[in-house]
């Protein structure tokens, strides 16, 4: 008996050290990514990882650097993902409700229509819709990041599976009571979806926070950037100067990091949610 | 279709009502432009001659661009990087599914859980003073860090469990982007990374145990790599065709298998460093023709549907597929060792992202990290919960080792799983790389990194000839499209066997 305890406690061990062992190695590219953004400059070639001293004021600097509006960079990357968010969920959780919770001719037929899009490449749209955004005037601005990023058949999709299943004696009762369609959407139906909601709201922030490509070819002005492009133009021009792109980096991975810590349990179910019948 | 009633024209206008705000943009920036887009691919569409202020003529060119596009040994190469960097997904997915594995496992120490941890943090401070009695005192502060780091998440690992791994493990899938393409482009770093900063102490450690390597002996070792490769080549195929012969595999499976599978040999014509490397991979394909035959000629036991079969036949050829090819990688490196090992300087770290050879595998190994506790080992968890302890206990009855209990029990039932997961992975991996490509190598050394939708956008964006890249990106639509078909028409078989 104690033997079996004792060989159940050494099995645990091992896998403990296994796990422990795997997670240290895929956490170390960031504990240097750290370390590197407190050197000086001229240590980061060297062997040791550990800064002789740490410069903290290595971030500040970052803010300071000629031809990097950090700063705004970050605002402007918060401000664009902020309004894509609120755009897409409240787009996609009204046309979420039409198709799962109203019955009309036709809904299932536009719906597979939506479903067959999330398997395109979005490279294919990428084209017509920048001579589009030219065409609006809307290169170089918010309005032509936000715009076009503000509907989405994923969401639309994540919002339906969840809605589909509230039972419809909610709906029922709302009728009874004489409560219109859209007091049945607003009061009713989306209190109710508060997890879809949020898991969906981080997906979009975050979505819109790493997006690279659509922003690399609509903003030329240094000034609206957001984050993944100012990151390139950064690396690009200044790269060389290791610390202060390392700290640029680990500031811009923060919040990233932040929403993960804080929202783990509904990223979880969310990535259920959309990954089992996706 | 039946006439529309009153009633029913008010059920559609309030359903579109609803629908309205997000049909408006699903149908300006998704349908209408994929027509558009369409269109653009046959005519000569550009981005300096066709604008606002340039009204030139717009010249509808049929198939032309097309044709350029299927001449163009570019395009070719670029099509083969990407399927080159899709060879990383089975690495990607096997690590998910092991990680996944070791965090299914029961952690609950009940009462001992505290005794757990500080036996834990014991073990590492011994290991932690045993290897810095072996380094010396040169590495003190870096032996210090990393057992430092392990301790602490063995530590977090005793308190909070499966949570804290899997925090941890979901870390790289969850920054992926622009940050850390740029922070592992430093790490790769020739001059001052610290990737070549630890290997290359290694490698010259190293160096001397392969002096004695001549080029004969190396020649030999990399002969026995290809003919290994050759065997598992003709195993493979053996037992493919015996499956067909009971019925397990219907006819177009077993060709999709014997396409997989010839595959790497016939690519030895072009990748094999060996001169008699492609003649090797011939002669694999016509012994494997052999096997064929006979199993054709000695004819079926059992039949089965065409089809059947398929997803099986993909998904575990495909994997023997990928083996092939890293036997052929190794045969390959073989033969450059007794080189390196002669110069003066002994084995020097690779360049990386900078080399030609390297860069695709630089890219494959940082997308492996970041695969390995992707949402892919979340699905796997997911998975592994719905396994009734039954099917287990079952297993347990009957004398089952770990490895049987895996194979027979573990690997079938998450079968839909892991084709899910293969079937996005693919898709996705095809329209994949650009980020990676614009963020580390701008596309290089000479293109070894332009996939195709990095290929698009420099042609797109960058030269502006956007009738051409769209002609490239319809056909690699085609090709993901080609994937959601194969996904359709077999992902429920395999569920079902």
């Amino acid at each position: 008996m104690t033997l079996k305890i004792a060989s159940r406690s050494l099995k645990i061990l091992i896998i403990h050290l296994v796990l422990a062992l795997v997670a240290t190695g895929l956490v170390l590219p960031f504990i240097w990514m750290v370390l590197a953004s407190l050197k000086p400059l001229d240590e980061i070639g060297l062997d040791s990882w550990l800064p002789s001293a740490f410069q903290w004021h290595n971030y500040a600097d970052v803010f300071s650097m000629r031809g990097i509006y950090f700063g705004r960079w970050y605002w402007n990357s918060i401000f664009v993902a902020s309004w894509v968010t609120f755009l897409q969920v409240f787009t996609s959780s009204l046309a979420a409700f039409s198709f799962s919770r109203l019955k009309w001719k036709g809904r299932d037929s536009v719906f597979m229509l939506y479903l067959a899009t999330m398997m395109l490449p979005g490279l294919v749209m990428m084209i017509p819709n920048y001579q589009n955004m030219i065409f609006l005037g809307l290169v170089d601005t918010f309005q032509g990041l936000i715009i076009p990023s503000a509907f989405t058949a994923f969401g639309t999709f994540l919002m339906r599976q969840f809605m589909m299943n509230i039972p419809s004696s909610f709906d029922e009762a709302a009728e009874i009571d004489g409560a219109s369609k859209w007091q049945l959407y607003w009061t009713v139906i989306l209190p109710l979806t508060r997890p879809a909601l949020v898991t969906l709201t981080i997906f979009s922030f975050m979505g819109t926070y790493n997006s690279m490509f659509w922003p690399l070819v609509m903003i030329k002005s240094p000034e609206l950037y957001t984050l993944p492009i100012g990151m390139l133009a950064f690396d690009s021009t200044q790269g060389q100067q290791t610390n202060l792109l390392m700290a640029a980096v680990t500031m811009s991975v923060v919040p990233v990091i932040a929403i993960f810590v804080f929202m783990q349990k509904q990223l979880v179910s969310g990535i259920m949610l959309g990954g089992v019948k996706g | 279709m039946a006439k529309l009633t009153k009633r029913d024209y008010r059920e559609i206008a309030t359903g579109l009502a609803f629908l309205l705000p997000n049909l408006l943009g699903f149908l300006s920036f998704t349908l209408i432009p994929l027509v558009i887009s369409l269109f653009m691919a046959f005519t000569d569409w550009n981005l300096e001659m066709h604008n606002l202020f340039q009204d030139n003529e717009l010249h509808a060119v049929g198939l032309d661009n097309f044709i350029r596009l299927f001449s163009d040994p570019d395009f070719f190469t670029y099509l083969g990087n990407t399927l080159f960097l899709m060879m990383g997904i089975p690495f990607g997915v096997a690590g998910s599914l092991g990680a996944a594995l070791l965090l299914n496992n029961d952690f609950r120490g009940g009462r001992t859980r505290q005794v757990y941890g500080i036996v834990i943090v014991t073990v590492v401070l011994t290991v932690s003073c045993a290897a810095l009695v072996l380094t010396g005192m040169g590495a003190v502060a870096m032996t210090m860090l990393v057992c430092g780091t392990v301790g602490v998440v063995l530590l977090g690992g005793s308190i909070g469990g499966q949570t804290v791994y899997r925090t941890l493990f979901y870390f790289p899938s969850f920054t992926a982007g622009v940050a850390t393409y740029i922070l592992w482009k430093k790490l790769y770093s020739p001059e001052n990374g610290p990737i070549n900063n630890a290997l290359q102490p290694v490698l010259t450690a190293i160096t001397p145990w392969f002096s004695g390597l001549t080029p004969r002996m190396a020649m030999f070792a990399a002969a026995a790599a290809m003919l290994l490769m050759v065997l598992v080549y003709l195993v493979a195929l053996w037992r493919a065709v015996a499956a067909w012969r009971n019925g397990e595999l219907g006819c177009y499976s077993l060709m999709m298998a014997v396409l997989l599978l010839s595959l790497p040999l016939l690519l030895c014509q072009h990748w094999s460093r060996l001169s008699w490397g492609g003649a090797l991979g011939a002669t694999g394909v016509v012994l494997g023709m052999l096997v064929l035959a006979r199993g054709l000629y000695i004819g079926r036991d059992f039949t089965a549907l065409r089809d059947y079969g398929m997803g099986n036949a993909v998904v575990l050829d495909g994997l023997v597929m990928i083996m092939l090819f890293a036997l052929l990688g190794t045969a390959n490196v073989i033969t450059i060792i007794p080189e390196a090992a002669a110069s003066d300087a002994g084995f020097s770290a690779p360049e990386w992202l900078s080399d030609y050879y390297w860069a695709k595998p630089a890219i494959m190994i940082m997308g492996f990290w970041g695969a390995l506790g992707s949402k892919n080992m979340l699905l796997y968890l997911a998975g592994l919960s719905g396994v009734s302890r039954e099917l287990y206990e079952a297993a347990d009855i009957d004398g089952a080792s770990p490895l049987q209990r895996f194979w027979n029990v573990t690997w079938p039932q998450l079968a839909n799983v892991t084709f899910f997961i293969l079937v996005m992975a693919v898709m996705h991996g095809l329209q994949g790389g650009f980020e990676m490509a614009r963020t580390m190598t701008k596309g290089g050394p000479a293109g070894s990194t332009t996939t195709l939708a990095y290929y698009i956008y420099t042609e797109g964006f960058t030269t502006g000839n956007l009738g051409y890249a769209s002609a490239v990106a319809w056909t690699l639509f085609a090709l993901v499209f080609s994937v959601t078909l194969f996904n359709w028409k077999f992902g429920n078989k395999y569920t079902n066997e």
